[in-house]
């Protein structure tokens, strides 16, 4: 293991380590614009210059691998001198728009400037370079060729990771763009990575922008609910409402997210988010609605049944699995499975709900029939009243008709909610409370809530107690973990 | 215009091919094909080559846009390209510019409205030695004065002188 | 002494073949290849086409247990301003080049090899075409060379109008069928090349000069020429002179016997001013220091510029320098790849204040400017290209600085007739 020296910091490192992988590990940061720890090295933004003993020129740390007893300086004069003229070419041709630029806050050119230049300007305005500005390429991305500085993140994405190889550098020299086919849509699934990656505007969302400036935006980590893939990622929000969703890179599961999977947290504002309750068609307020449930509840009671959901969070399930219990019924259901994988190469997965192992758990905790034997019964009318979250209850749309069996189900959005349904209760979504769901791989992850629910709305457990308490019926829960210590008992 | 790979041009895409040990090594090869044949690189003739040899359209396109000698537009019979670097410009090239211009009654990237000639400049042909230097088509021609350019401007127009290509 | 490259007819292959050719091939394939790597070494030939790295090392550094195909690759992509020694090679002696390639990959195990050619160089192309199809019939190249049991294909691959391509890994990225944009090295091409294959990639001159080695010995050539700078060198004359053209010197010439003798001196009523020694991006001489250079690696090292690849550009007092610069840096603007930040942005920032400058609409502050962005593109990118931008402006604003000032000061040339500043 080569044993490599810098700015008087030593460290053993793997063979092939790079210089500048080597630096991040001994906690020295080296500016770069160009690397990206998952892309292939390019080694064209000349930023991560550094002093190599015994070197006559500065060596790119992103290409260089560490050898043993090399000794690295990166804040040396020469170092310092490279970085503040590498900026300069940066930004002589770069438009001046910070103003109305959405990248402002989060900018690489302007991060670095502040750092490593605070140079005066000695380029005439009037010579810059004019290229193609603000285009739409594809349903989410807007492409600004002006602000580009053509570090190729976005061409070595595109061939490397979604291996389409849209986009190329087009033309040399200063006169290069960035392009794809022209009428073509840039449009791979996973488009959205590119806003991300490009350290500077060239590249921004069409969703984000001029909705929010990057400063004004708080953070939080979660996880994503798309697939079963269960990608890591943050929701950035502001004044109780969500902006977007970024992953969050992790060595188990995701370094990107996909287009799909970002547009997620858009539920949770959509036009159809439920709010109140719904009896056959109408919407009425909570409590009337959780008194007519209950009142549903009491009359089938004997033939009630309860159905899990994959979509659901293990706790919510818990709670599901409770009322099971309290109705003292044999009709419940917590089998579900499906083929799970990545389907794409890259993140989609096969699954397309995002816990069907966790629905599981609580199966190998509260038993249960099995979801064939659930539908069975639920098409021989032996079941009269089902409670359950929306779109598994969507799953019995047949068996529902073939017996009849009335639906109350809980749902975030009205879009979700099958035909037929008696009763729709709103829950809180998990961008608004937190919940453990069980991805493909078996990692346990739980989301956190970003903003408050609507006034009234509780988690599903929360709303499940309610209806549970207006029947008479006690699970016992303070807390979504309550539910899950329940069905351990 | 529409361009389609006709059978002769796929036989020599597969010889050409042979050469290399990966297909796509023939690009630039392939590229001068369908210029010598089209004229010019037309959009239809990206997507062509880029279907023949399996590659992504936008590798084509970066490469044509790469390279000076690709034409994306049509260019007349006759493509004037005198050379202006160092010691062509010593020899005079500038003065030959302003010459073919006023001859031509053309500026720099145009072309003639009978479509015979292209003027363009370009960089350092390599035949400094003979300077003052211009390409037309494949030919060079060496030592220019305008005297000589008129009686060559001339030669073309009759037919006098062929250069190869195009 | 004899002319070792430039003959006269030799064009053909018979009278190649009666001169004497091919029969360092013969004595090739009967030598071990550790020995012609040797053999090569002992005559101290450096690279021709302006690095000056010496070619035995080079051939030496390919792998000797490196699976897979080799490749030889010989780099015609002539394009350095004032250099126009390539084209007269081939054009005269084409089966110089091909013996040493044959040579050459029988040094190193190659069993393809590639003539990446410019261009625009069409006749050039055609008279490599037909030379190697001689040879091929002859069964000098080919499978099985000479009944040896080694084969060397050998290809000719055009370019297409890009400057850049004469850097080898540029070169290789063009060979492949993509834009021409240097490499990161390591790997070096000797180690991952042409198809991720060991690869050399060696100048014509270079390799037209191999055959001479072979046949009369390393020591033999190591003889000619002047300490490091062994053999002879093509050196191309343009400017005004009387005889412009490629003329053969064994290295160590004098510049003056090479300005005087060779070329006839320069034209009447013509006074030297500069001269750039190696190419457009060797930084400039001024006369009194060309006139005492001698030329050769060491020597022209010492004057503070460079052999390169041997294009001397004369230049008279009729001429503006600043003018020239401009030329220049529009030549370097236009060529640059666009891959790395300071070249790609230096090289069009000093086309711009070379505009400024000669157009009279400048002032001072530019000259320092131009002096400092040259400085800032000078060793930090990926290839030369940026120096060999830098270069020239370095040179000639330390050297003709009076020139620039006068711009500044509003003093411009009138367009295309320059006056003395």
């Amino acid at each position: 293991m080569p044993k490599i020296t810098i700015d008087g910091k030593t460290a053993e490192v793997a063979k092939g380590t790079t210089v500048l992988e080597a630096a991040q590990q001994l906690g020295v940061y080296v500016p770069r614009y160009c690397y990206h720890p998952k892309l292939p090295i390019s080694g064209n933004c000349r930023m991560c210059l550094v002093e190599v003993e015994k070197s006559p020129k500065l060596l790119t740390a992103c290409s260089t691998e560490a050898a043993d007893g090399m000794v690295v300086r990166t804040d040396t004069d020469k170092v310092k001198t490279a970085r503040r003229d590498v900026l300069e070419y940066l930004l002589i041709n770069h438009p001046l728009d910070c103003p109305i630029c959405d990248q402002a806050g989060e900018c690489g050119l302007q991060d670095y400037y502040m750092e490593y230049s605070r140079a005066k300007s000695r380029f005439p305005n009037e010579d810059k370079v004019r290229r193609q500005k603000r285009r739409a390429l594809g349903p989410h991305l807007v492409l600004d060729n002006e602000r580009c500085i053509l570090c190729t993140r976005c061409v070595r994405f595109c061939s490397e990771v979604t291996k389409t190889s849209e986009l190329e550098v087009m033309g040399r020299g200063d006169r290069s763009y960035i392009d794809l086919k022209e009428g073509k849509a840039l449009d791979n699934g996973y488009t959205l990575n590119l806003a991300d990656i490009c350290p500077v505007g060239a590249w921004t969302s069409r969703d984000f922008r001029f909705k929010q400036r990057v400063w004004f935006l708080k953070k939080t980590p979660t996880v994503c609910l798309g697939c079963a893939t269960g990608c890591l990622v943050e929701a950035h929000h502001n004044k109780n409402t969500i902006y977007r969703l970024s992953p969050r890179p992790n060595a188990e599961t995701n370094t990107w997210l996909c287009d799909r999977g970002r547009m997620t947290y858009k539920s949770v504002s959509a036009g159809d988010r439920l709010v109140k309750g719904i009896v056959k068609n109408g919407l009425i307020e909570l409590e009337p609605a959780l008194r007519e449930a209950a009142a549903r509840l009491d009359e089938a009671r004997d033939a009630a049944a309860v159905l899990g959901s994959p979509w659901l969070s293990v706790e919510d399930n818990s709670a599901l699995a409770l009322l099971a219990r309290a109705l003292k019924t044999e009709n419940y259901s917590f089998d579900f499975s499906a083929e799970q994988g990545i389907k794409d190469g890259i993140l989609i997965n096969k699954d397309p709900a995002p816990n069907t192992a966790g629905a599981r758990q609580v199966k190998a905790a509260a038993g249960g029939l099995s979801f064939s034997d659930f539908a069975k019964r639920a098409a021989s009318g032996r079941i009269k009243l089902i409670v359950a979250e929306a779109r598994a209850a969507a799953a019995l749309k047949d068996e529902l008709k073939a017996g009849g069996a009335a639906l109350v189900v809980f749902a975030v959005n009205r879009g979700e909610v099958p035909e037929g349904a008696q009763t729709t209760l709103p829950y809180a979504s998990y961008f608004e409370t937190q919940g453990t769901f069980v991805n493909y791989q078996g990692f346990s992850r739980r989301t956190r809530p970003s903003v408050e629910p609507p006034e009234g709305v509780r988690p599903l457990w929360a709303m499940l107690t309610s209806l549970a308490s207006y029947s008479g019926l006690s699970l016992g829960l303070n807390s979504g973990d309550d539910a899950i210590r329940g069905i351990k008992k | 215009m529409s361009f389609k790979i006709t059978e002769e041009f796929r036989a020599k895409a597969d010889k050409l091919r042979a050469r290399y040990p990966r297909p796509d090594a023939a690009l630039i090869p392939l590229l001068h094909e369908l210029q010598r044949e089209a004229g010019y690189v037309p959009e239809e003739g990206m997507d062509e080559l880029a279907r023949l040899l399996g590659l992504p359209y936008s590798r084509v396109k970066a490469v044509v846009t790469f390279y000076t000698m690709f034409d994306r537009e049509p260019v007349g019979k006759y493509h004037l390209q005198l050379c202006r670097n160092i010691s062509c410009h010593m020899a005079g090239a500038p003065d030959l510019l302003a010459h073919l211009k006023r001859a031509l009654g053309i500026d720099e990237g145009e072309t003639t409205k009978d479509g015979l000639f292209t003027l363009s400049t370009v960089e350092c042909l390599g035949a400094c030695g003979s300077a003052p230097v211009m390409q037309v088509n494949d030919g060079y021609f060496e030592k220019l004065d305008t005297a000589k350019l008129d009686a060559l401007l001339d030669d073309l127009r009759h037919g006098r002188v062929v250069p190869g290509g195009r | 002494m004899e002319n070792i490259l430039l003959k006269d007819n030799v064009t053909g292959l018979e009278s190649y073949f009666a001169a004497g050719g091919y029969k360092a091939l013969k004595k090739a394939l009967a030598m071990k290849p550790a020995d012609l790597i040797e053999e090569v070494k002992k005559s101290g030939l450096r690279g021709r086409g302006g690095a000056g790295f010496p070619t035995g090392l080079k051939w030496s550094f390919v792998p000797k247990d490196a699976e897979g195909p080799r490749y030889l690759v010989c780099n015609a992509d002539e394009g350095e301003p004032g250099t126009f020694k390539d084209r007269e090679l081939i054009l005269r002696n084409p089966h110089a080049l091909i013996e040493g390639m044959a040579i050459a990959a029988r040094a190193i195990g190659a069993g393809t090899g590639y003539i990446y050619i410019r261009g625009e160089f069409v006749a050039e192309a055609r008279a490599l075409e037909k030379a190697a199809a001689e040879a091929r019939a002859k069964g000098f190249i080919g499978g099985n060379m000479l009944g040896s049991g080694s084969d060397f294909e050998l290809y000719l691959h055009r370019g297409a109008g890009a400057y850049i391509c004469g850097e080898e890994t540029a070169l290789l990225e063009s060979l492949e069928g993509f834009k021409g944009q240097p490499r990161l090295k390591p790997p070096f091409p000797a180690v991952k090349g042409l198809f991720g294959g060991p690869t050399v990639i060696n100048n014509v001159e270079t390799l037209a000069s191999v055959p001479a080695i072979i046949d009369k010995g390393g020591a033999w050539y190591a003889a000619i020429g002047a300490g490091k700078s062994t053999g002879t060198k093509l050196f191309c004359v343009s400017g005004p002179v009387n005889k412009p053209g490629v003329y053969e010197l064994p290295l160590g010439a004098a510049f003056r016997e090479l300005l005087e003798k060779t070329c006839g001196g320069l034209k009447p009523g013509k006074k030297l001013k500069a001269v750039i020694p190696g190419g457009s991006s060797t930084p400039v001489l001024t006369a009194e220091e060309a006139w005492a250079v001698k030329l050769d690696y060491e020597s022209l090292a010492a004057a503070g510029s460079m052999l390169g690849s041997g294009g001397v550009i004369v230049i008279d007092e009729s001429q503006c320098m600043v003018k020239l610069l401009q030329v220049l840096a529009r030549f370097y603007h236009h060529e640059s790849c666009g891959q790395c930040t300071p070249c790609r942005e230096g090289c069009g920032w000093i086309e711009k204040i070379m505009d400024r400058l000669e157009s009279g609409k400048g002032s001072p502050k530019d000259i320092d400017t131009l002096y400092s962005v040259a400085e800032g593109m000078t060793g930090r990118t990926i290839c030369p290209l940026a120096d060999a931008m830098a270069m020239p402006v370095m040179s000639f604003v330390k050297k003709f600085r009076s020139e620039f000032e006068a711009h500044a000061a509003g003093k411009c040339c009138p367009p295309e007739a320059p006056v003395k500043h």
